[in-house]
């Protein structure tokens, strides 16, 4: 589904050049689960972040689906992650003014939907995660794990290849936390390819592959 | 999606009461500022644009050159129209008016009341409806006479006034005229105003035959034509010369008289040439009107930018995720540009309804009857205005924030160091910079207002009242020394005096010779009694007063210590003025202003019968008509006492006469009126800037607070004091108000004292006016800072540092 190719990605400050990413070599097949784990500042998020095409890279290549990402001008590249990947954050990050319903229905208006389609997938969304007694309420009248809820639910309608998840549980506590990754594992038994970045162990152990970053590095 | 964001819009409004409220109040006020200044300007621009024939309408201005002076008039001599009208075939028609306020009889009540002297033509070219009476034939015989509604209903009540007789006194004759008709009030917006009109047959009374036919340095007469359909007003003037010259050849070289036909919608808004007999408007306070409003306007308006950048950190989140769910950038421009249009809107019809209500009292303050009515370019005014607001305020942040990078924004990283950007400084310092300006402006325009209210004249102004008697020179006399032998038996009555002009009168009567040596020469005329230097107090510093008891002071003249300055005189008593006059210098009074402020002491000469002196001027001018007027000096008491007083005097020396007065106080004021409307709007404008840049800081003020928190924590549990946390938080601000006042002192000095030139007599602006506005804007700056700042001082530590 994807490959890195010797992604490099550095700051420099003064005369040092500071690497977040190091020769990054990566590829993710179609309905893999994977989890990126390793200590604070080892370029877990940053990694995740080339791959959602949110972050650049200084070197190396990307390919995604049949498209070098690399080659891509950001509005080809905003094209290309609006139709096939979604984003699940740690700290949710629903619009506070917007109510369940509208929050899950907005990226379908960014892709242009026709209304009634737009019904008709939304009830669908929330019918499954069982939140439509919720769809009139704002994020700041949910808990924490029904505001994620909210957010998978984003982030899968308008039905994405991949799913990006950032701590998807740090915000959580745990029993909301496995709630969440049950409904990953089960996403993903439904053919939806996953990477997630974590800090915890049990979570890590929901996928398929763990890889450990240190320091910009794949160990 | 269009939805999507007006419910966003509308949802975010609701959220942030504080930020919606101190931008929809400021953008409503500025939209309502500049509604009423729209109407204003509206209603300067449609003068005379009623009349179905103006664009072919022009009135005559004339210039003349003499003895190395030049005159302008936009009254003309008599014969001009019939003249021009002869010998120019573009001419269709052309119509003279001259008028002013003559006594008026009706049933042995006497009035005062405008009349003009019109050509029969005036209600084919100007379009003055008729009530009653026809206008093909307006005034059917020499006697008939127009009426306006106004007059109807004040001479006549509800009783049909056509046919109704009225005695009108012209040039001290009574003659009797029959009302053939009633016209509809001119409208405001007119350059001619008029309550009762004679035909121009009636001429022979009030003008000598030579004045009517060939007296062309004699100028009585507004002279309006009409041209016919396009013909071009240039070549008409060109051809002009060729028919004037050679009537005025014997006074004037070629060039040196010059006719020139100016458009008649033209009139009220070019003050390069003399008002005619309506007064005419200075562009000059439209323009600082506009700017007061447009002031107004741009303060809101950078309220709203900077409080939109201000909110921006609070907004980044919602940026970077709905550019992560695949927003482009231009949604998200307009997304934010729709909020700002969606509050203007709201504030456009807020301040659309404070036009409303505001529309009348704002007309009196700019001394116009102005409604705000629906019409298609109040409506188109309207949706402009807003929409440029919503542009110009709006756009900014829409590219701000849209131009956020995603991730960025996500992780919280859109504050950019401390303090504000230059950019946000930059307009919060031209804030400041305004409301400094504009309160400069009040605290001088003040300050030259009072100067005005208190500068000594000359003489008394306080405690004066002035009794017009409204006849002619010999009847008035008369009358008068009959009314102020009635006043002797008031022990509160210092001094009372018959005049042909008071103090009361803006202008006096211009007398021109030539002297001796071929120089023409003007001076200023009145004709007093002996009493009239010793009732308002007048200083006689060389020679001595008209005496009571000796006639043959009627041969002997009294002047101003201008005059005797204009002739050099080291002696001025027994002196003549060289050439015509024989009268001789009996004394000499201190220079007094009997004009308004705005112009220098001009030289005068007083004398006790002003015949000799009517004879002997060649050049007689007057916009007030000369009459007796009775000047009387309270020593104090009530004035109302006086005026009760004063009525009964009359009454029993006139009958059944109509008693006016004025107070001279009141009517010095009235000279300064522009201005103290000018003082009003400048003083309110001031404060609305002040109040709505305020409002702005205020919300600015507790945004950053907010983003600094932390900071604030951070610094008590490092030990820093309340008053340290506030200075840190108050001191940027300080800097700001120090730069805008740098910046405003300049161009308020520059304005302040552009607008001074109009006075003769005008302060100097102090640095203390400077210093207060500055300080003023400084303490409500900083109790404005200070409120939020103690606020995050004073809170726990602990609380503020928790939150992340």
């Amino acid at each position: 589904m994807l490959e890195l190719k010797g992604i490099y990605k550095w700051h420099n400050t003064g005369n040092n050049r500071v690497f977040i990413l190091k020769d990054i070599d990566l590829s993710v097949k179609a309905g893999e689960f994977i989890s990126i784990m390793g200590p604070s500042g080892s370029g877990k998020s940053t990694l995740l972040n080339v791959i959602g095409m949110l972050d650049t890279f200084n070197e190396g290549e990307y390919h995604f689906l049949n498209e070098s990402v690399h080659k891509l001008k950001d509005k080809q590249k905003t094209a290309l992650y609006k139709q096939y990947i979604g984003f699940v954050f740690q700290a949710y990050h629903l619009i506070d003014e917007l109510t369940v319903y509208e929050n899950i229905e907005t990226p379908l208006i960014y892709q242009d939907v026709k209304t009634s389609e737009r019904k008709a997938l939304v009830a669908d969304m929330l019918d499954r995660f069982q939140i439509v007694g919720k769809k009139d309420l704002f994020p700041a009248q949910l808990s924490g794990g029904q505001q994620q809820l909210v957010g998978v639910a984003r982030a899968l309608i308008a039905k994405p290849k991949l799913l990006l998840a950032d701590e998807p549980t740090g915000n959580l506590n745990s029993k909301q936390g496995e709630e969440i990754m049950e409904l990953f594992r089960q996403l993903n038994e439904e053919g939806v390819t996953i990477i997630q970045v974590t800090h915890s162990e049990k979570n890590a152990s929901y996928g398929s592959r763990i890889i450990h970053l240190l320091d910009g590095m794949i160990q | 999606m269009f939805k999507n964001y007006l419910k966003v819009a509308f949802r975010y409004l609701a959220n942030h009461k504080g930020y919606t409220f101190i931008n929809t109040l400021g953008l409503s006020v500025g939209i309502a500022s500049c509604i009423l200044i729209m109407l204003f300007v509206k209603s300067e621009w449609s003068f005379d644009r009623f009349h179905p024939k103006s664009a072919r309408l022009y009135r005559a201005w004339v210039q003349e050159h003499t003895a190395g002076q030049v005159f302008t008039n936009t009254v003309t001599p008599i014969p001009l129209g019939p003249v021009l009208q002869a010998g120019l075939p573009e001419v269709e028609s052309s119509c003279r008016l001259s008028g002013g306020n003559t006594a008026v009889k009706y049933n042995n009540h006497l009035f005062s009341d405008p009349v003009a002297i019109v050509d029969s033509t005036f209600f084919d070219l100007f379009n003055f409806p008729l009530r009653e009476g026809d206008s093909k034939n307006p005034f059917p015989s020499a006697s008939s006479m127009i009426i306006s509604e106004r007059m109807a209903k004040k001479y006549f009540g509800n009783e049909t006034p056509i046919g109704k007789n009225l005695e009108v006194d012209l040039n001290d004759s009574m003659v009797l005229f029959s009302v053939s008709g009633v016209a509809r009030n001119p409208p405001l917006e007119s350059s001619i105003q008029f309550d009762m009109l004679i035909p121009f047959s009636n001429a022979h009374y009030i003008w000598s035959e030579k004045t009517r036919t060939r007296a062309w340095s004699n100028v009585a007469v507004e002279t309006y034509f009409l041209l016919k359909k396009g013909v071009k007003a240039d070549k008409v003037n060109a051809t002009i010369p060729s028919i004037m010259d050679p009537l005025v050849a014997a006074s004037y070289k070629p060039g040196e008289y010059i006719i020139t036909l100016q458009p008649m919608t033209d009139i009220h808004l070019n003050n390069h040439l003399p008002a005619g007999q309506q007064p005419i408007s200075d562009p000059k306070y439209s323009y600082i009107l506009a700017t007061v409003g447009l002031f107004i306007l741009l303060i809101a308006c950078i309220n709203f930018i900077t409080l939109s950048i201000g909110r921006s950190t609070t907004r980044a989140m919602e940026v970077g995720v709905r550019k992560v769910l695949g927003a482009e950038r231009k949604q998200l421009i307009g997304q934010f540009w729709g909020e700002a249009l969606l509050l203007t809107l709201v504030a456009l019809i807020i301040g659309t309804g404070i036009a409303a209500v505001l529309a009348k009292p704002f007309g009196l303050l700019a001394n116009r009857q102005l409604s705000f009515s629906p019409d298609l370019f109040t409506i188109l005014f309207c949706f402009i205005l807003a929409a440029i607001i919503a542009l110009l305020a709006g756009i900014y942040p829409a590219i701000v924030l849209s131009g956020f990078k995603p991730i960025q924004a996500l992780k919280n990283r859109m504050q950019s160091g401390h303090g504000m950007g230059f950019f946000r400084k930059a307009l919060v310092t031209g804030q400041f910079a305004v409301s400094i300006i504009m309160i400069i402006a009040a605290f001088s325009v003040g300050s030259q207002l009072n100067y005005l209210r208190t500068k000594d004249l000359g003489y008394n102004r306080e405690h004066v009242v002035i009794v017009p008697t409204n006849k002619s020179r010999k009847e008035g006399n008369k009358f008068a020394a009959l009314f102020k032998a009635t006043l002797q038996k008031n022990p509160e009555i210092s001094g009372s005096s018959t005049s042909l002009y008071t103090m009361a009168e803006a202008g006096w009567m211009n007398m021109g010779y030539s002297d001796d040596k071929n120089v023409f020469r003007q001076f200023v005329f009145n004709a007093v009694d002996p009493d009239f230097v010793t009732t308002m107090g007048l200083q006689v510093v060389a020679g001595r007063n008209f005496s009571k008891d000796n006639t043959a002071d009627s041969g002997y003249i009294l002047v101003n210590e201008a005059l005797v300055k204009e002739y050099g005189w080291t002696n001025p008593v027994g002196q003549r003025l060289p050439g015509r006059y024989e009268e001789q210098v009996i004394g000499v009074v201190k220079d007094f202003n009997f004009e308004s402020l705005h112009t220098g002491i001009k030289p005068v000469v007083m004398a006790l019968r002003p015949d000799s002196f009517f004879r002997r001027s060649s050049d007689i001018s007057y916009d007030i008509p000369p009459e007796p007027r009775v000047s009387i000096h309270f020593s104090g008491g009530s004035p109302q006492q006086h005026i009760e007083f004063l009525r009964s005097a009359w009454k029993s020396v006139s009958g059944n006469e109509e008693f006016e007065f004025q107070f001279l106080d009141n009517a010095l004021e009235k000279a300064y009126q522009q201005e103290q409307r000018l003082g009003m709007v400048v003083r309110y404008g001031s404060f609305l800037a002040i109040f709505i840049a305020c409002m702005g800081l205020f919300g600015l003020v507790t945004l950053i607070v907010v983003r600094r928190t932390k900071e604030i924590g951070i610094r008590k549990v490092l030990g820093a004091n309340v008053s340290s946390i506030v200075s840190l938080l108050s001191k940027q601000f300080v800097i700001l108000v120090l730069v805008a006042s740098l910046l405003a002192f300049p161009v308020a000095w520059w304005g302040m004292n552009k607008w001074l030139q109009d006075f003769a007599y005008r302060i100097s602006i102090g640095w203390w006016v400077f210093a207060i506005a500055a300080i003023i804007t400084l303490i409500i700056a900083l109790l404005t800072v200070s409120f939020q700042a103690i606020k995050a001082a004073v809170a726990n530590p602990v609380e503020s540092l928790r939150t992340e």
